[in-house]
């Protein structure tokens, strides 16, 4: 309750400086304009959501919260900038959401190595996961949707995994850590991985690489497998119009303590990954800004007890949403996303291992003024099985400051 | 002198420009040009007496640092480099204008192109009915957009090579922005009359053909507006104002 009081208080007092000309609408810049600090402010407020659709852990839903992030560049010359930026949902702990150095070798060339929590390789929504981004509210399923696996806790078969189906939000296994906690979604959204990353342009093509301890659906500071996930990504802009990218990332994904539970000692755990392949297409012309992402994840899991796994758990996820400006500081949006599940074997059935996911979700935004905007949004989500609510419409509201 | 009490004795006439501050000056800026409309029915008329010039010139004592770029903390690279806009000029205007100066208006075109992220020139003054284009000279996209009560609009997005023009038919302030390159903004002034004047690199301004008469003149720099200041323009002559801005 208190959250939400804060929440609505800090929306009132938005829009009451706004007015009062107390806000600031451009970064602010000290130093002689070497440092430079923005903001990202939203507060959102929605339909409870007891099928834990946009759930980001087991206490955070997406539609249900004050989230902000502060972020800052230092200009360390033509050859190095320092970036960090500092998150808080629902006024939480402060986190390092990145922290990173960008080092330009040559100054002409279009060349960069970041190291530290670096922006995500993979896949395009991740790096613009911030409200004034985002034309709706929710996210895209692969981003946010949480599936039952977790990397520090296994099944001991298929069977107790697919007991587990729609649980991902709060699950608990019978090997490694015993304590319930969330799952994870195919990428996340919500943290960063720590590594050295690759950047350059060429033309129409842009090409990233990166090393980092964690992977794409569990990003890490610290790692907890000794293993590297490897990243990469190509993209390219051939019009004004259109950007076309293809992204994979591989790494070893069940710590080091899960892997030592379920087979007794761990000099397999580099076998145990996450594979993922991504394709996005995003086209604008005028008023109209579309986007569709299609995402596949694998995991392969140490489940050794009959009915034991063979294969990789395999998701996929499709996403397409679009945007249309009505007029000037008014637009609506949609989004299409379907995220399914590939068949395991247990016991007595086949079926998916998590319970696959319809979402659908139409909105639009208002700009009061230019870096203040009001979002509201409708979704409708489906899953088909699992032991929670199978249907949801869910409203929101979600109000966006930016500096 | 019935107008000269009216306007430097008790009624005074809000600054238009104080827009940089906050958008929420808009409204305000908007009266106040509404304004100049209103006390020019009332101003000394056009005449057949030869018209003067008023000059000088525009000392910041405060320079407004263009907008920096948000941090890119997102990017997986630096940045491309881009253009700084020039924000050390000023513009001058009448705050009131003579009877008949706002019954003609040609509509005349000006650009505001759109180059290395930065929109070209950075302020604009023009006359209502003027159309602006806004060509776009980068190779990626720009969304050029106003909130402006003036004058409202979204360009949406579209190549180089293409423009898009807007039509300015209300006086008042219209801040220009980019959609996509936060950092990129520019002003338009539009004037209901045409005495008014940009300044040279060097802060010199000269408004030309003023009919002979007594107005306030009033400097204007990123949103933060001058007094109001009387000048006499003589019958064909030229009368002299410096300004001040802090």
């Amino acid at each position: 309750m208190n959250v939400w009081s804060t929440t609505l208080g800090l929306a009132l007092l938005s829009v009451a400086s706004a007015r009062a000309q107390t806000l600031p609408s451009e970064p602010i810049a000290v130093a002689d304009g070497r440092v430079t600090i923005g903001g990202d402010v939203s507060a959102t407020m929605g339909s409870s959501d007891p099928g834990f659709f946009d759930y980001t852990d087991y206490e955070h839903s997406a539609l249900r919260m004050l989230r902000v992030d502060v972020s800052a560049a230092v200009n360390g010359g033509d050859h190095l900038s320092l970036l960090a930026e500092l998150r808080t949902e629902n006024l939480d702990s402060v986190q390092p959401y990145a922290l990173y150095a960008r080092i330009r070798p040559w100054t002409k060339r279009a060349f960069d190595i970041q190291v530290g929590r670096v922006p995500p390789t993979f896949g395009a929504f991740a790096r613009r996961t911030y409200a004034n981004d985002n034309p709706l509210i929710g996210y895209p399923l692969a981003y946010q949707y949480l599936t039952s696996l977790r990397p520090d806790a296994l099944p001991a078969s298929t069977d107790e995994l697919l007991r587990k189906r729609s649980l991902g939000w709060l699950t608990r296994y019978s090997l490694g850590n015993a304590a319930a906690d969330k799952g994870v979604p195919l990428v996340s959204a919500f943290r960063w991985d720590t590594g050295v990353q690759v950047h350059a342009t060429a033309g129409v093509v842009n090409v990233t690489g990166a090393v980092t301890a964690g992977t794409v659906s569990n990003p890490l500071f610290s790692d907890d497998n000794n293993g590297r996930q490897v990243a990469g990504r190509i993209e390219l802009r051939p019009v004004s119009a259109l950007i076309v990218g293809a992204s994979v990332a591989r790494g070893p994904f069940v710590a080091v303590s899960a892997v030592r539970a379920a087979l007794g000692d761990d000099s397999r755990a580099g076998e145990f990954t996450q594979t993922a392949w991504g394709a996005d297409v995003e086209y604008s012309r005028g008023y109209y800004l579309l986007r569709v992402e299609t995402i596949v994840s694998d995991w392969r899991l140490p489940i050794v007890k009959t009915p034991d796994l063979q294969l990789a758990l395999r998701a996929v996820s499709t996403s397409a949403e679009g945007r249309y400006k009505i007029r000037p500081g008014l637009y609506a949006a949609a989004r299409v996303d379907y995220l399914g599940f590939g068949d395991v074997a247990g016991s007595l059935i086949t079926e998916p291992w998590d319970a696959p996911v319809t979402r659908v979700e139409v909105g639009g935004g208002y700009s009061i003024q230019r870096n203040l905007q009001l979002k509201v949004s409708y979704q409708y989500n489906h899953r088909d099985g699992g032991v929670l609510e199978q249907l949801a419409h869910l409203k929101a509201a979600q109000l966006v400051f930016w500096f | 002198m019935a107008t000269e009490t009216r306007r430097h004795g008790g009624k005074v006439v809000q600054s238009p420009l104080g827009v940089s501050v906050s958008l929420w000056l808009v409204p305000l800026s908007l009266c106040a040009l509404c304004l100049l409309g209103v006390l020019a029915a009332d101003g000394p008329k056009i005449s057949a007496a030869r018209n003067g010039t008023i000059r000088g010139r525009v000392e910041l004592r405060r320079v407004v640092a263009p907008a920096e770029r948000r941090p890119t903390v997102s990017d997986l690279g630096a940045p491309i480099a881009r253009d700084l806009p020039d924000v050390l000029r000023s513009v001058v205007y009448l705050e009131s204008a003579p009877r008949g100066a706002f019954e003609t208006s040609e509509g005349g075109h000006a650009v505001m192109d759109q180059r290395n992220e930065t929109f070209v020139p950075h302020v604009l003054a023009i006359t209502t009915g003027t159309t602006v284009d806004f060509p776009n000279s980068d190779k990626f996209y720009h969304n050029v957009f106003s909130l402006s009560k003036t004058r409202p609009f979204d360009l949406g997005r579209y190549a180089a090579g293409n423009s898009r023009p807007v039509r300015f038919d209300r006086p008042g302030i219209v801040r220009v922005f980019c959609e996509i390159h936060s950092h990129m903004n520019a002003f338009i002034l539009v004037f209901g009359h045409p005495f008014f004047a940009m300044t040279d690199a060097e802060g010199r301004y000269r408004i030309e053909n003023a009919p002979p008469g007594t107005y306030g003149v009033i400097a204007w720099n990123e949103g933060t507006s001058s007094a109001s200041k009387p000048v006499t323009v003589p019958d064909g002559g030229v009368a002299e104002m410096d300004f001040t801005i802090r």
